[in-house]
């Protein structure tokens, strides 16, 4: 009596005096500085602009030994370094800025502003992130992961295959260690710094351009009309809208061009004319193709009102895989007049030379318009670049069109990559969402004093979660995902980034399945890995003689402590819509990537203690951090309330306690109601529920029915014993004589 | 009765025993009208306040897509009238359905089960609403 008095108290304290640590590691967390330097830093507007970049960044920094900067050259920009010795000023490499060169966004949906240095010899000898918005680098991963992973680069050569992942010698792939965790910001970053330092490694000719067998035309002797042209696609369109560039839309497109290659016989003929097409390819020499565009539509122009003769068109350009084709004046014809029957009015045009022997009409080819995007919280411009691509029909080409591999997107070669893996997580997502719908049968086979029949998939589950999921794929959900998604909605959604996440995308395809169909419980209470670690801490508890200290908190102290975690999910999501790091920052009330992506014992001591109390706090409460805290479990709770399937009640629940005294969520009120909003679906209640032992009602009439000498029916749908009908004496008679 | 089968009493709209189309459209109807006669007469004023925020979360809408609202106060709005749609709700058709969204179980609504409602729904109009917008240009982030 007196031990268990003193036992109570214990549980009573732990549960205080744990509850208030995590209440004070939460407050630690809060009050810590945020760690991040280039996280949302401002920049100059003048970086984005002004000919003379490296008055505005140091340069030096990426590009050691140079002392004195070119102004921005080229197309894409860059700017030449050199090193004065003896009043002679030498070439030291070449800087770039990231964003003038490609518009990739990372994981936020924005860009990683990267400056880069590559020496002459087309070696990366510096990277510097001047900005990123990349929440996940702002705590749980320090950004000086992202710093670790640029120094990858240096000393590696430009014209390299690098890939994240491992290094495949065979086909001279060179492998880069990706950050754990930051998987589709890395990949992100991968493609800057390769697209960029080659853009520039091909304008100074370092790069050579890849050599492709020319294109010999079939002339079908036909004429067609503009709609014949459209429909073949020997000519293409390229709408650019104002929303896309940061602009409000008027309903005018911000350019609507049309294009197609002339020197198809067909083509140039139904285009230009007879004459028009003889006279075009007298004057162009082998090789070289011609290239018409009109505009047909839109407040911009495509030549650029800036243009000066000598220079460069800035807005246009052709590119074949990596190679790019820009267009001087001297590349630039007069287009006198579109003669293919129905072609639209337009009011500006132009032919340019591809002069480029490299480029082949035989292989699909991109027309890219280059624009500027307008940022609207900072006014500062990026660069952003929309492209069409082309292939001539078939019928044009001899031989027909030539064998051609696409290289795989970066995300598709991810999903290549760990196939395997990936084919066993959706194998465990099926077998647990089927085994949970065959839960009638489980809990039938189970009884109170035996459960096995239910926890051995349970426990597989969690165990599974725990070391495949959590520690090994790192595809621990979190409600930073959620908030990222809510800003990616807003600013730039873009599928090949979270399908760059094999494990995280198909899990949230699970989460929001399920969710409707049985509630967040399927997730919580047999998939989550730190849900499954925290219960399985408790169970192990119980196992290894710490029952006695073990305890729920009493219901009514509950019942108003759940209330927090939707407190926390939904502070957060308001946070968030004001500062995204203060959210992200705030976000660190999950233990997760502690737990699971960076480790324990790789953080500051505030997070580890946090998580390990909480772990702890765990062997004497039934997951304290779900029932309380987890903005997660919060944010899948609430439409939890709508969900389709709920457990089965009898009527007599309202009276019996039986069910609410053995739910370790404490879902179930004092009228046997059960809560789906915190029910994690473990099934104690539906074992209890048809086993005649347990569940008073039945325990009752399988009582009356021995005493009466009555047979016992199996349990029927409805969780009580089917009932004897005794059949009319009449009938039976009846049965017999026909029998 | 107490239904242990639901977290709350079982209620019965008006509609819920009608024909499936007709209860179907009931339906539609009360996802786009929080007010009921039966609201009116309860608490005028929520029922009014709440009235006047609709307007004025409608014109703000209407700016929106007119280009002249930023994407910031759009969803200012739209968060301060949900919270509004709540109270409303609650004194005028305090009820949400229960189980299979095509089903004709329906419970009175908590609190808290109202949020989750008008939360849910409100995130779904919201973003079909703001995508268009944005993918019309008149949005622009
Ligand atoms: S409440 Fe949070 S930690 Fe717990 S199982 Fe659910 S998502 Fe995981
Ligand atoms: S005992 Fe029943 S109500 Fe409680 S968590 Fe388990 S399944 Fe849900």
């Amino acid at each position: 009596m007196m031990f268990a008095r003193l036992c109570r108290r214990f549980q009573r304290s732990i549960a205080g005096g744990l509850l208030g640590m995590v209440m004070a590691g939460a407050l630690v967390l809060l009050s810590e500085p945020v760690r991040a330097d280039s996280y949302e830093a401002a920049l100059p507007p003048e970086l984005h602009s002004s000919p003379r970049m490296c008055d505005y960044v140091a340069c030096t920094e990426v590009l050691p030994g140079a002392d004195s900067f070119s102004e921005r050259r080229g197309q894409p920009p860059f700017v030449e370094g050199y090193k004065t010795e003896g009043g002679q000023k030498t070439l030291v490499g070449y800087v770039m800025l990231s964003t003038d060169i490609v518009d990739i966004p990372a994981y936020s949906g924005k860009p990683v502003v990267t400056l880069i240095g590559m020496d002459a010899t087309g070696h990366f000898v510096g990277v510097k992130i001047l900005k990123h918005s990349e929440p996940i680098l702002l705590l749980g991963i320090p950004e000086s992961a992202l710093i670790k992973f640029n120094q990858q680069y240096l000393g590696k050569f430009v014209g390299d295959q690098i890939e994240i992942g491992k290094a495949r010698p065979e086909e001279n792939i060179i492998g880069l260690d990706a950050i754990t965790g930051a998987t589709v910001t890395v990949i992100a970053q991968n493609q800057v710094m390769m697209v960029s330092g080659g853009e520039v490694a091909k304008q100074v000719g370092i790069l050579k351009p890849q050599v492709r067998p020319p294109a010999t035309f079939i002339d079908t002797g036909e004429t067609l009309t503009w709609d014949q042209l459209v429909a073949e696609g020997s000519v293409a369109r390229l709408t650019v809208k104002p929303q896309d560039v940061g602009l409000v839309s008027t309903g005018q497109p911000y350019v609507d061009l049309w294009f197609g290659l002339l020197n198809v016989p067909t083509v140039g003929r139904s285009i230009l004319g007879k004459d028009g097409y003889e006279r075009l390819m007298a004057g162009l020499h082998p090789g070289e193709q011609a290239l018409f565009v009109v505009k047909t539509d839109g407040i911009e122009s495509f030549k650029g009102s800036g243009f000066v003769r000598g220079g460069l068109y800035d807005r246009v350009q052709v590119r074949q895989e990596r190679d790019t084709y820009t267009f001087r004046d001297l590349d630039y014809l007069n287009l006198y007049g579109v003669l293919a029957a129905g072609a639209p009015a337009y009011t500006e045009s132009a032919i340019f030379i591809v002069r480029g022997k490299t480029f082949s009409a035989a292989y699909p080819w991109q027309f890219v318009f280059l624009a500027n995007k307008l940022d609207k919280t900072t006014g500062a411009k990026t660069f952003a670049n929309f492209d069409r691509e082309v292939w001539l029909p078939a019928r044009y080409l001899e031989g027909g069109r030539p064998a051609y591999k696409r290289p795989d997107a970066p995300w598709l070669k991810m999903w290549k990559d760990r196939a395997v893996e990936i084919a066993a997580f959706v194998v465990l997502l099926v077998a647990v969402a089927v085994v949970y719908s065959r839960r009638d049968a489980l809990v039938r086979r189970a009884d109170r004093k035996n459960k096995w029949p239910v926890n051995a998939f349970k426990y597989t589950g969690w165990v599974v979660s725990i070391g495949f999921v959590g520690f090994h794929a790192m595809a621990q959900p979190s409600i930073t995902q959620v908030l990222t998604w809510f800003h990616s909605l807003l600013f730039q959604w873009k599928w090949e980034l979270f399908l760059s996440d094999p494990f995280i995308f198909i899990f949230w395809i699970f989460i929001i399945v399920t969710v409707f169909l049985w509630g967040r419980g399927l997730f919580c209470g047999w998939l989550c890995p730190f849900g499954s670690l925290s219960e399985l801490l408790y169970k192990v508890g119980e196992r290894i003689g710490l029952k006695r200290f073990q305890g729920k908190l009493p219901k009514p102290l509950h019942d108003k402590l759940k209330w927090v975690k939707y407190g926390v999910f939904l502070g957060l999501l308001a946070v968030s819509f004001f500062s995204m790091p203060l959210a992200e920052k705030l976000a660190e009330v999950e233990p997760f990537k502690t737990t699971f992506l960076v480790g324990l014992f790789n953080r500051s001591w505030p997070y580890t203690l946090f998580a390990a109390g909480l772990l702890g706090l765990s062997i004497f409460i039934e997951r304290p951090f779900c029932k309380y805290l987890c903005p997660l479990g919060a944010s899948l709770a609430m439409p939890t309330t709508f969900r389709w399937f709920g457990l089965k009640r009898k009527q007599e629940c309202t009276s019996c306690n039986a069910c609410a005294h053995g739910c370790g969520s404490q879902a179930i009120d004092a009228d046997g109601r059960i809560d789906q909003r915190e029910c994690l679906l473990c099934l104690d209640c539906m074992v209890l529920y048809h086993d005649d032992h347990a569940c008073p009602p039945l325990v009752q009439e399988r009582k009356r029915r021995t005493k009466a000498g009555q047979p016992l029916t199996p349990i029927g749908q409805d969780g009580y014993f089917i009932p004897i009908i005794p059949v009319p004496a009449g009938a039976a008679a009846k049965e017999t004589t026909h029998g | 009765m107490v239904d242990p089968a639901m977290l709350t009493e079982p209620v019965e709209p008006a509609y819920a025993a009608g024909a499936t189309t007709r209860r179907l459209a009931a339906e539609a109807w009360d996802h786009l009208w929080p007010w009921s006669r039966a609201g009116f007469s309860r608490q005028k004023l929520v029922q009014a306040v709440g009235l006047a925020l609709a307007v004025a979360v409608t014109t703000v809408w209407v700016l929106a897509g007119m280009g002249e609202m930023g994407a910031g106060a759009l969803i200012g709005w739209w968060v301060g009238w949900s919270a509004c749609e709540v109270l409303v709700r609650l004194s005028a058709k305090p009820y949400v359905k229960e189980g299979p969204w095509w089903g004709r179980r329906y419970r009175a609504a908590s609190v808290m089960d109202m949020l989750c409602y008008v939360a849910f729904k409100n995130l779904l109009v919201g973003a079909l609403l703001f995508l268009t917008l944005k993918a019309l240009g008149r949005v622009v982030v």
